[in-house]
């Protein structure tokens, strides 16, 4: 599904590249962990196979196509979903218009249907009345349900998420990686998850550690 | 359309926001406002200060030819002969496009009979005091077709009083229409018939008085010594003067003066005159003097207004460009999700655009007709007034030679005028006050609506240069 060619990338500051010809491969109906020490390079990769910025080196391809022949915006609206740390929901919306929006924006099959979007919720465990309020009312973990179920309703197939446990405590950071699991299996996604957990790298059906420049599988 | 039901969402949800934009909107509408309803003023006080002008045209003798002709003479008593306007000619003229009507005027002067003139007061002991000779009468004797466009009355410098003034209808009649100082002093009243006779010969007239004016200028100290009091002035029908002065004078003046309605097309109708007229022997003389000064003036006021509006815009549009990026400085982050969704920029700029088109109309709608309504009428009330005080000023210069002396009355009462100043208007025609009917009405309101929306997409385009420029990545990773 996703595939990176001899990838490299630095940022100009810097004297020596965080990684360089990284060739990796990740399938559908798959989860894979990259795991890293802080400043490894993990979110840089990350947002170069999320289309939100563009590699140094190499290319990444989608579904066999380069992700810049399909254009940035438009593999972002239709290919790849992202979870972020800090949830990045709309803070001025309800749960339900977060989902209703992002199901707008992406032109997913289900844009619209309120119902699904409202089913979604329910399953992730926010009632009624929590759907409807403003989304800052919720607890984070509620936040980040809020942001994974805003990955399950879209159609796309790419799920990547940078730290999606780094501001929850055990029990969420549990449910959450069972979430992320059932994506991959239930939903036949693609999911890759950047952590440093490796609590969460061993939940995972594949992991690859970032260190010294280098991706090896673990 | 997606982006609609987020500017929607945005706007609703964030009240406090919204109220404050609507409020800083409502304050930048009402300056364009403002700025509009000046440039409406200055307008309509233009058009109508143009139209309340006259310019007029003179047909009267060419002196300079005549002049030349003399100069020219061999005889060794040289005579500068100067020919009468012949009437035909004005008849002519006055069918031309634009010419709105003509006043005939003939002057000439008589010697009271059956009363005493008005004698000279305090100064007339000078050399020139002696002011009879033998060929000056103590009356002037104006004589014209209708008195009320006799540039002295249509000044209001001099006002008919008791009786009427002199029309179309008084041509071949004896009536008169005397002063009423003349009149108070020999106890004439309207309907009384006075005797004047010729200063040539012993023949005698008599006048019938149907009308008495006051002349304002009447005690004037500006009249050079010699000048008879214009007291003395009586107006009667040009054909009356014409038969004082003798028979070979009928059919003629001394001058006619057309007026023109339209003051820009003078010099059209000044080339079309000089066609019919024989150009050595007559000269068609343009004044448009009150025109080319109200123009002058008029012009400055629409410059400035158009300034005005300018202004307003620009300030607007920076002030509001300024919130806008605010705005979006402070929505960064939502900028983000937006784009980490895969919304194209464009449509983020139009979620944008919709907001403050939505911020806008509510800011016309509730702020601007309401407090609109007031500004308008305060505004009207104060152009009214300024521009009636620059109009109203009577001009110094008597556009007409009507053969009355002095007519220097009324101060400039315009001066202080905020936005002309002083522009003094000799009007030929009636000097009117100029009432401006500035209302804020659905299409000011149209207008004001287009400025608005001109200036918050320019305001969203100057700010939406950081949204083009975003980077998600920098504002949704830390
Ligand atoms: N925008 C940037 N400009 C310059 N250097 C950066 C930028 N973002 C990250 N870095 C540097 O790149 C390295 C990798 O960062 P990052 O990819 O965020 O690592 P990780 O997510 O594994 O902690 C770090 O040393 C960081 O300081
Ligand atoms: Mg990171």
């Amino acid at each position: 599904m996703l595939k990176t060619n001899n990838l490299g990338y630095w940022y100009t500051q810097q004297k020596n590249s965080l990684f360089e010809n990284v060739n990796l491969e990740f399938k559908a109906g798959q989860s894979c962990a990259i795991v890293g020490q802080s400043g490894s390079g993990k979110t840089t990769f990350l947002s170069l196979i999320a289309g939100l910025d563009k590699p140094k080196e190499g290319t990444i391809e989608f579904d066999g196509s380069d992700i810049n022949q399909i254009g940035l915006t438009n593999y972002r609206k239709k290919d790849v979903s992202i979870v972020f740390q800090s949830y990045n929901l709309f803070t001025y919306m309800s749960p339900l218009n977060n989902l209703l929006t992002a199901l707008a924006v992406t032109q997913s099959s289900h844009a619209g249907d309120k119902d699904f979007a409202m089913d979604m919720l329910r399953k992730l465990g926010l009632t009624d009345a929590q759907m409807k309020k403003n989304v800052q009312q919720l607890s984070g973990g509620q936040q980040q349900r809020v942001a994974i179920a805003r990955t399950m309703v879209c159609d796309a197939k790419l799920v990547v998420a940078d730290e999606p446990t780094g501001n929850l405590d055990e029990d969420n950071t549990a449910e959450v990686i069972e979430l992320f699991q059932q994506i991959a299996h239930e939903q036949g996604k693609c999911v890759i998850i950047v952590t440093r957990e490796s609590t969460v790298a061993k939940a995972c059906d594949n992991a690859y550690r970032l260190a010294k420049h280098e991706f090896s599988m673990i | 359309m997606n982006f609609f039901k987020r500017a929607w969402l945005s706007l609703t949800a964030k009240k406090g926001r919204s109220v404050l934009l609507i409020l800083v909107t409502s304050a930048i509408m009402l300056f364009v406002l403002a700025g509009m309803l000046i440039h409406t003023a200055a307008d309509t006080a233009t058009t109508n200060a143009k139209k309340s002008v006259g310019a007029t045209l003179t047909l009267s003798a060419n002196r300079e030819a005549s002049f030349k002709k003399m100069r020219k003479s061999s005889s060794s008593n040289p005579k500068l002969t100067t020919t009468p306007v012949k009437l035909s000619n004005a008849t002519k003229i006055a069918q031309l496009n634009n010419v709105s009507s003509y006043n005939v005027t003939s002057s000439t002067s008589v010697n009271a009979k059956s009363f005493d003139a008005i004698s000279k007061s305090t100064s007339s002991t000078g050399p020139g005091g002696q002011s009879s000779s033998s060929s000056t009468g103590d009356i002037a004797v104006t004589g014209v077709t209708n008195t009320s466009e006799v540039s002295s009355f249509s000044d209001k410098t001099n006002k008919i009083t008791k009786g009427r003034g002199l029309t179309i209808a008084d041509k071949n009649t004896n009536n008169t229409v005397i002063e009423s100082e003349l009149a108070s002093q020999e106890n004439i009243s309207v309907g009384d018939t006075i005797t004047v006779k010729s200063t040539s010969g012993s023949k005698t007239y008599k006048l019938k008085v149907v009308g008495v004016y006051k002349a304002s200028s009447s005690t004037s100290t500006q009249q050079g010594p010699g000048a008879t009091d214009p007291s003395n002035t009586i107006y009667t029908s040009y054909t009356f003067a014409n038969t004082v002065k003798g028979s070979k004078y009928a059919g003629t003046a001394d001058s006619v003066t057309f007026n023109v309605s339209n003051p820009s097309q003078v010099s059209s109708v000044k080339k079309a005159g000089n066609k019919i007229i024989n150009n050595s022997k007559y000269t068609l003389a343009t004044n448009d003097s009150s025109y080319q000064t109200v123009k002058a003036a008029m012009n400055n006021v629409k410059s400035f207004a158009d300034k005005i509006v300018w202004l307003v815009a620009i300030a607007g549009t920076i002030t509001l460009a300024l919130i806008v990026i605010l705005m979006i400085r402070e929505r960064r982050h939502e900028i983000g999700v937006l784009l980490a969704l895969g919304e194209s920029r464009w449509k983020i700029v139009g979620q944008f655009f919709v907001e403050m088109v939505v911020v806008l109309i509510v800011a016309i709608g509730i702020g601007g007709k309401f407090v609109g309504d007031k500004l308008g009428d305060q505004l009207v009330s104060q152009e009214s007034s300024s521009t009636s005080a620059t109009i109203s000023a009577p001009g110094d210069k008597s556009v007409q030679m009507s053969g009355k002396p002095g007519g220097s009355g009324g101060g400039p009462g315009g001066g202080n005028s905020a936005i002309a100043g002083g522009g003094q208007t000799g009007t030929t025609g009636s000097t009117q006050e100029t009432n401006l009917d500035v209302n804020v009405t659905v299409l000011t309101m149209v207008e004001l609506g287009g400025f608005g929306l001109a200036i918050m997409f320019l305001s969203t385009m100057i700010a939406s240069g950081g949204i083009l420029r975003l980077q998600p990545k920098k504002v949704l990773i830390e």
